[in-house]
């Protein structure tokens, strides 16, 4: 299947390269399973692969070094009572950095807010006004205390790196829904790349298309060789356009006399899509079309909103006009500028806080008025929480033994919350979510059942969600 | 769903149905939902209890009987899912609910009814081809090359016809781009085309296999299969600057075309099997090849131990064995016959070892040397006269004795220094005597630290001489100021300031010697950069002591200058001296070094009188210094990213480690061990133990030549299969299986079995593991000549064989990222084709926040001096690879790569259309064309450079159009992107 050389359907396969109705899992398993031909997919599933999607697109905020519950929205009244008493463990656990110290109240006051009364402390000002649109997965548990391969978890499922993420499983089992964009994009800090590097977008085993395309949201050229660096001063525009004709004479020609192979047919039109993406591409990373007050609702212009607000209405331009799955990153690898408050909550976690919070709540506004959540689903997450006991005086460690996501828009229930943790936020009490159950639920959003979308690799049948997951229906709507 | 047929279980009542029927319906579903897990053939048999058969339960476990059918209170089984006690709780993570256990309770109490047979599944396992025996396979037919005998007997069969034989052009362009990894000059293809030499064929593939560039492109493969890439990886992505040792080792082996057999041992125990060939160290590369997780070596150790030792498993049976040992880590694998344990085993194999720098020596006679040295100086430590009086040594020992003697006929002049600045910085108060010593008293600090600066008035000075005094205002007498009258002097600097300059030069003591050295305190220590340690006197004191420092080189103090020095005490506290003087010396050699005073006695003996403890101590001496002017002269010792035994969670241990204990893991759970492991392998093939027999369990080094042995043991079907079957692939772009990592159940199943067994039993016999045999033989093929472009392909083809499995054509190939690039630079005539080598790096590489760097392709510097070397010189960045590379399937190298990926997309088109790499070569390429035709030809030599062959003539006339409006530049850049460049018929 990898390599397709002669096999598979023509017609199909060009429409897995990026410019058809379905992905090349939908085709290969469909064909392989032998429930429909290669060549057609059901309409009556609307785009989804095994049942009717209520998700066709995503936008997934992912806020690197664990961001602290139990400082932003999984308020912890008995830490006030306990606060500098030494009820930890007493020997370091595997994967902390440091011996825990006390345990440790929050720094910030909590209010509840909206209709259903959510607690939000107050480094959340903008999105705590949002708390009715928002499904919130109170007990999320990672398997490691480890960043990268906490990281890799929350993106592939694994804790070893080598596996494809969400955003290339998504790409590989729906294809895409426009030729112009990229159909998984990401959109990392300014300030640099997450831990693992580029790993958490990696398409791992799947054939390199499926990877997420890293766009630089503050360069001239954001997808990198859209076109030709301007020290080639051959390359005119012109000779662009009536080179690309050339190679499309010369290929037809070729392929004429190599008859039966969908290889070269696919390059022929992936030639054509590329020049597609050259007309469409530069307006939907142009922000400099949206109103100037739009503008200001994200943020941009302000130092510490700048990068992300843009980021954040760049994704809303992209999701608008077809791009599948949007990354944001929140804070580059490393000890300073992102979520991995080691030294100190109270100084550490309110300029990050404020660096994504009013970027967060115009998105959600923005989409909700534009009914893009009507097909459109957000996520927040990070790749573990943090202690409920002090590191160092007032920080916090890293704990994956309970942290907090958040869904808004399409096919989730607003305003509720599922699952909690233990009475210091130390670990999930109920409604225990893995990354698995995470995953199997967007999947299902979309239309897929996970333990159907499956790639054998090295035998094994390999899924985003390994041997695990459920969906959680609890939050359906 | 379980749910629910469950609460239907329930619902229905136990007397209405029969007894067999009641153990079907309700309790083995009950078994399967709740206790296969850990004890069934399936999964695991924990505990030795296995649930899935009668007999299982019968037999009952570790503990005894399961059960006793009819008296559920005398029944284990039932002890346990009640949770008696803490030690009675299963299944152990919940209690199952109370239904369950009362039917559990009701069906041993009914008796057990049980109408299950013994499970066949074990049995089965086994059968299975790649794990059957190698046997001899007959050739279909004796006329024709062995090869195409098997593959037309199976198209035969099959009502399919070969293809015939490609032409010239295209096979040498296909025979380049598979053994070079390069396309062929238009002069090179001429030149097959035109030879009519009958074995013209076999000798461009002699040619080729003789050529270094081959093992450049063979050594790729390998570095895909085992997933090597010069860094990390993971969250900290560090360079790993010494790996490139074992890429250029998997290069230089593959062109020696080392058999397969020693190729595998070496990469597992080069240090067993070849202990006398040090260069070949760079082997165990192999094993260090894969990521490695920094920040959980540190944060997670035990986790980090079980993943990392995981992902060499993992990659040591897939690459040798297409074996997927790695499903066992939670369970029993569920389709072939690799059980938990044996996965275990695997891991114990490599518990003794950690990857890290390893220092090697770069040939044999300089290992030797540095052994023997070694051994001599362990000798001379411990007066071995065994050792030190053989006749071989006499030569140096009276070499030296001479020397010796020669120096001590001129006695050395030591002339007193001046000192015109001394001070003490630890509090003491310093006076200058009569005499021209110093006198320390007042407070005694618990640290001290004198600096004391004089011209030295010599033309050049070679060696320093301390003296410490006796003094009766000390206590003891002295000559230091502790209460016994010992001194430390724990370390000593010199720096010389020649006049005028500002900065000093620090000078690099050579030796050490002392008329008396304390017990552990000798006089080394005062200049072995450890503050802790130094040179003392006790119990010698009440008397007066010397030391002398000799430089490496004389100092010339022509110029004039100040000599500075510094005399340490540090440590114990109050170890200071109490009276000092220093005095310079321009004697030559080391006439001015001090014997101790056994040897001095010694010496001074008439030769013929000397006892053999005399003799020993003289050759100890002398062989000392030998030793350590030998080893200091050897060739550095090269360093290569390995394993050893030094080396635990990325850090260097002081000493080597036992092997760390393996457990078996309940679900692969470090918090759940079940019990410990012997190192061993898979027990599937028969005939070959599964756990090691090792004279010494505890040396580790034995457990990695255990597995070589079994590997490579003639009888073990799998590696041999592996091999040629991978090799296969590459010649054809599929295997005969087409799974080259896995021949189990999961994998593919051979399309020509008796040929790979064939090909099996040849390359381990005949072939003696030769690749480059094994390559002439599948390249002398007609089944590898055919052509891959028909008239017309019959419905029948297409039919039977859409994908061409039977080879009834042959396959055309993508050119891969490196060919790619490599062919591309060629063309271009920059190809720069060093080999070996330091990686270059081909990106901008600056800090990042932590320890990873952020490198940046799109400013690499296209025209530098190392852009055009081959690709598998590049430094490849685990975690930041090249998006280039990338976008033509260069693999993520966190995986194992036995295959490229093909992926087709607008972003990889945009890549090869506008990327900086293919724009810069466009350019070159007309450059290159525009100096060696004239501009009417320009436009035919670019084709004659990308295709090889000429342009037709609607070609060549609308490349002219496009040539003359846009250059010959922009029509490279077309070319570059075609098809016809881009596939190899």
């Amino acid at each position: 299947m990898i390599e397709m050389q002669h096999g598979i359907d023509r017609r199909n396969f060009l429409g897995n390269i990026g410019g058809g109705l379905c992905g090349i899992a939908m085709a290969h398993m469909l064909a392989r399973d032998g429930v429909v031909s290669a060549s057609s997919s059901d309409p009556a599933l609307k785009g989804g692969l095994h049942h009717v999607p209520k998700v066709k697109r995503i936008i997934q905020l992912f806020m690197t070094g664990g961001a602290s519950p139990m400082d932003t929205f999984d308020y912890k009244p008995e830490l006030e009572r306990l606060h500098g008493q030494k009820l930890g463990p007493t020997e370091k656990p595997e994967g902390f950095t440091a011996m825990p110290g006390p345990l440790m109240k929050s720094p910030f006051k909590f209010k509840q807010y909206g209709e259903c009364g959510r607690w939000v402390s107050d480094v959340f000002p903008h999105k705590a006004k949002w708390v009715d649109e928002m499904t919130f997965l109170m007990a999320m548990v990672s398997k490691t205390n480890v960043h990268g391969p906490g990281t890799y978890m929350m993106n592939s499922g694994f804790l070893l790196p080598g596996f494809p993420c969400m955003g290339a499983w998504i790409s590989y089992a729906l294809g895409n829904l426009t030729d112009n964009l990229p159909t998984f994009v990401v959109l990392p800090d300014a300030k640099g790349l997450p831990y693992n590097q580029r790993g958490p977008f990696s398409s791992g085993f799947l054939p390199a298309v499926h990877q997420g395309t890293v766009i630089n949201a503050t360069s001239n050229t954001a997808i990198p060789d859209l076109f030709a660096d301007e020290q080639f001063e051959f390359a005119t525009d012109s000779a662009n356009r009536e080179g690309l004709a050339l190679l499309n004479e010369v290929n037809q020609s070729h392929a004429e006399q190599r008859i039966n192979d969908s290889r070269l047919d696919a390059r022929i039109r992936s030639y054509e899509l590329a020049a597609k993406m050259q007309l469409s591409a530069p307006e939907a990373f142009d922000i400099s079309n949206e109103s100037q007050s739009t503008q200001q609702a994200y943020g941009l212009g302000q130092n510490e909103t700048d990068d992300f607000g843009r980021r954040c209405l760049l994704a809303r331009r992209l999701i608008e006009r077809d791009t599948r799955f949007v990354q944001i990153w929140s804070g580059p690898q490393g000890a300073t500028g992102n979520w991995d408050n080691h030294g100190s909550i109270p100084n550490e976690l309110p300029p990050i806080a404020r660096s994504v919070d009013q970027p967060i709540a115009a998105l959600i506004g923005d989409l909700k008025s534009r009914g893009l959540f009507e097909d459109t689903l957000l996520i927040w997450t990070t790749e573990f929480g943090r202690t409920p006991f002090a590191q160092g005086g007032e920080g916090r460690d890293h704990n994956g033994g309970s942290f907090v996501t958040w869904f808004a828009g399409a096919g989730v229930k607003p305003g509720i919350a599922h699952g909690q943790s233990d009475e210091w936020g130390y670990k999930a009490a109920e409604g225990t979510t893995y990354c698995y159950d995470f995953h199997a639920t967007i999947l299902h959003l979309l239309g897929i059942d996970h333990k159907r979308l499956t790639f054998r690799q090295n035998g094994i049948d390999r899924r985003l969600t390994d041997v695990h997951g459920h969906v959680i229906h609890e939050i359906l709507d | 769903m379980k749910c629910w047929s469950f609460v239907l279980l329930v619902l229905l009542l136990p007397s209405t149905i029969c007894a067999d029927d009641f153990f079907t319906s309700k309790i083995e579903p009950l078994f399967r939902e709740r206790c296969f897990e850990c004890h069934s053939h399936e999964y695991s048999i924990e505990a030795g209890l296995a649930l899935d058969s009668r007999s299982g339960w019968e037999n009952g476990g570790d503990s005894g009987t399961a059960l006793v059918p009819g008296d559920p209170e005398s029944s284990l089984l039932i002890k346990k899912v009640r949770w008696g006690d803490s030690d009675h709780q299963m299944p152990p993570d919940k209690k199952l609910p109370a239904a369950e256990i009362e039917l559990l309770e009701e069906w041993v109490k009914r008796g057990a009814p049980d109408p299950r047979k013994m499970s066949s599944q074990k049995s089965d396992a086994l059968d299975w081809w790649s794990l059957k025996p190698l046997k001899p396979v007959v050739i279909p037919a004796s006329d024709i090359h062995p090869i195409d005998a098997f593959i037309h007997e199976k198209l035969n069969a099959n009502d399919l016809k070969p293809t015939a034989i490609a032409d010239r052009r295209t096979l040498i362009r296909r025979l380049y781009l598979d053994l070079h990894g390069l396309l062929p000059t238009p002069e090179e293809v001429n030149a097959f085309v035109a030879d009519s030499d009958p074995q013209a064929w076999e000798k461009l593939i002699d040619k080729m296999l003789e050529s270094p560039h081959y093992g450049e492109r063979w050594a790729r493969h390998w570095l895909d299969v085992i997933h090597y890439a010069d860094s990390h990886g993971c969250e900290h992505d560090v360079k790993r600057p010494n790996a490139w040792r074992f890429r250029d080792y998997v290069i230089a082996r593959l062109n020696a075309d080392v058999s397969w057999e020693r190729f595998v041992r070496e990469q597992l125990a080069v240090d067993v099997f070849y202990p006398n060939e040090p260069q070949l160290i760079p082997a165990l590369g192999f094993i260090a090849s894969g990521p490695l997780e920094l920040s959980r070596a540190s944060t997670a150790p035990v986790t980090f131990d079980y993943l990392d030792r995981d992902d060499i498993v993992t990659q040591t049976m897939a690459a040798f064995a297409s074996t997927t040992a790695n499903c066992a880590r939670c369970h029993t694998h569920k389709f072939d016959p690799i059980t938990q344990e044996d996965y275990y085993s695997l891991q114990a194999v490599f518990a003794g070892v950690g990857k890290g720098d390893i220092e090697y020596d770069i040939n044999a006679q300089v290992l030797e040397r540095r052994l023997e040295m070694e051994s001599l100086l362990t000798a001379a430590a411990s007066l071995d006269s065994e050792v030190l009086l053989q006749s071989k040594y006499d030569e140096i020992v009276n070499q030296w004795t001479h020397d010796w003697e020669i120096t001590q006929a001129t006695p050395v002049q030591w002339n007193p220094l001046e000192a015109d600045v001394f001070l003490a910085s630890g509090g003491a108060t310093l006076t200058k005597q009569d005499d021209g010593s110093i006198f320390a008293s007042g407070t005694i600090a618990d640290q001290e630290q004198y600096t004391f600066t004089s011209e030295v008035r010599l033309i050049r000075f070679t060696a320093i001489r301390l003296d410490v005094l006796r003094d009766d205002r000390h206590p003891e007498g002295g000559p230091g100021r502790a209460a016994n009258g010992n001194l430390h002097l724990s370390e000593v600097d010199f720096h010389w300031f020649p006049d005028g300059e500002k900065t000093p030069v620090k000078l690099t003591i050579a030796h050490a010697s002392a008329d008396f050295d304390q017990e552990g305190w000798t006089s080394s220590r005062a200049i072995d950069g450890d503050l802790k340690t130094g040179w003392a006197i006790y119990p010698e004191v009440n008397k007066s002591h010397f030391i002398v420092f000799e430089f490496s080189e004389p100092i010339d103090t022509t110029q004039e200058g100040r000599l500075a020095i510094t005399l340490k005490q540090l440590y114990p506290p109050k170890h200071v001296i109490g009276r000092f003087r220093v005095s310079a010396t321009d004697a030559e050699g080391t006439s001015t070094r001090i014997l101790p005073e056994n040897i001095q006695i010694a010496l001074q003996k008439p030769e013929d009188s000397r006892s053999q403890a005399d003799r020993t101590l003289i050759a100890a001496m002398a062989l000392k210094k030998h030793a350590r002017q030998t080893l200091s002269e050897l060739p550095e010792k090269a360093v290569v990213y390995g394993v050893s035994s030094s080396w635990s969670h990325a850090k260097k241990l002081p000493q080597p480690m036992e092997p760390k204990v393996v457990h078996l893991l309940r679900r692969g759970d470090i918090d759940k061990p079940i019990r410990e492991v012997s190192p061993g392998t898979i027990s599937a093939i028969s005939g070959l133990p599964g756990r090691f027999e090792l004279s010494n369990s505890n040396q580790e080094s034995l457990r990695r030549a255990a597995l070589a042995d079994w590997l490579v043991h003639r009888e073990n079907p799998l590696t041999w299969r592996s091999i040629v079957n991978r090799v296969w692939q590459y010649h054809f772009r599929h295997g005969i299986c087409d799974t080259p990592n896995d021949f189990g159940r999961m994998g593919g199943e051979p399309t020509h079995p008796e040929l790979l067994d064939w090909l099996a039993i040849w390359f381990r016999d005949q072939g003696q593991g030769s690749l480059k045999e094994l390559h002439r033989l599948i390249l002398t093929s007609d089944t590898w000549k055919q052509a891959s472009i028909l008239e017309s392909v019959s419905d029948r083809c297409l039919e039977v064989d859409r994908d061409n499995r039977l080879l009834w054509r042959m396959n055309r190939f993508r050119l891969d990222a490196d060919s790619f690039r490599d062919s591309t630079l060629r063309i271009s005539g920059r190809l720069d084709l060093t080999v070996g080598g330091e990686g270059i790096e081909q990106f901008v590489k600056t800090a990042g926040p932590q320890a990873t760097p952020v490198l940046d392709y799109t400013q690499f510097d296209w025209n530098s001096k190392t852009a055009h070397r081959r690709s598998i010189y590049r430094v490849v960045w685990r975690g930041i690879p090249d998006p280039f590379m990338e976008a033509l399937d260069f693999p993520d190298l966190a995986l194992l790569t036995p295959k490229r990926n093909f992926s087709v997309s607008a972003l990889q088109s945009l890549t090869l259309y506008n990327n900086n790499f293919v724009l810069h070569a466009s350019g070159w390429i007309a450059d290159r064309v525009k100096s060696e035709v004239p501009a009417e030809q320009q436009v035919e030599r670019a084709v004659q450079l990308c295709w090889q062959r000429e342009p037709t003539r609607t070609e060549l006339k609308s490349f002219e159009a496009y040539s003359t409006t846009h250059g010959l530049r922009a029509l490279c850049r077309v070319l570059l992107n075609s098809n016809e460049y881009l596939f190899i018929d």
